[in-house]
């Protein structure tokens, strides 16, 4: 029947549109899932134990890169216990999630540096 | 030893240590001679085209100081950036951390309003 072949059509299209979005990253629940980034990310100035130096900014980097080094703190490619314990914590997805609303950020001109 | 000769030596150790303060700061004009090489694919201004590279303008410092170290000694593993950190001097990082962290840009502090809520 024709309405039931366009319905599962219709079902199609908006599966796979879903899953492209799932795919590209979602800043709305990257906001969320990155409330354990603000206790040293959040915090301007925020130092490292040891050695001693600043936290980077994240806010407004782009979120390609962002991904890119949370899956080489992952996987060991660089050497850091804490962001080792942070990203491997994290699937790939949220991972994009995350790095979706860092870069949305940088939409945003709040004027700090 | 006589007061003169204390007080001489003195005066050229505090020399010294002075000339370690300025030359450990970091210049900015000299950052900004030395990033040609950076500008390929980190952009004119230290804001990248490229979404893979990341944005450095207005990154803190000491962080980039950091970083350039990390690729040096290998703790972080890229061949393209321990290609570039490798032929850096001390003072080449400081003054392009200098440069670069100069840099108006996008980058800023996370805002603490993640969550739910």
């Amino acid at each position: 029947m024709r309405s039931r072949s366009f319905a599962i059509v219709l079902a199609c299209v908006a599966a796979a549109v879903s899953l492209a979005a799932n795919a590209a990253g979602d800043a709305a629940k990257g906001k969320v899932e990155s409330a354990t980034c603000l206790g040293c990310h959040g915090i301007e100035d925020y130092v490292n134990v040891y050695p001693t130096y600043r936290v980077p900014k994240l806010a407004g980097q782009h979120a390609a890169y962002i991904i890119q080094a949370l899956k080489e703190y992952k996987s060991g490619g660089r050497d850091h216990r804490t962001m080792h314990a942070q990203a491997s914590s994290l699937t790939e997805q949220q991972m994009e999630d995350i790095a979706a609303y860092f870069q949305s950020l940088g939409d945003q001109d709040n004027g700090k540096h | 030893m006589t007061m003169k000769k204390i007080l001489a030596t003195c005066a050229v150790i505090v020399g010294v240590f002075a000339a370690q303060a300025v030359l450990a700061e970091g210049n900015s004009e000299a950052g900004k001679q030395k990033s040609q090489t950076c500008a390929a694919c980190h952009g004119a201004n230290g804001i990248s085209t490229s979404d893979q590279f990341p944005i450095l303008a207005g990154q803190y410092r000491d962080y980039i100081i950091q970083a350039l170290h990390e690729y040096q000694k290998g703790d972080r593993t890229n061949p393209i950036m321990a290609g570039m950190a490798k032929p850096l001097s001390e003072q080449d990082i400081q003054d392009l951390a200098a440069y670069f962290s100069s840099l108006p840009g996008p980058l800023h502090t996370l805002p603490r309003e993640g969550g739910n809520k």
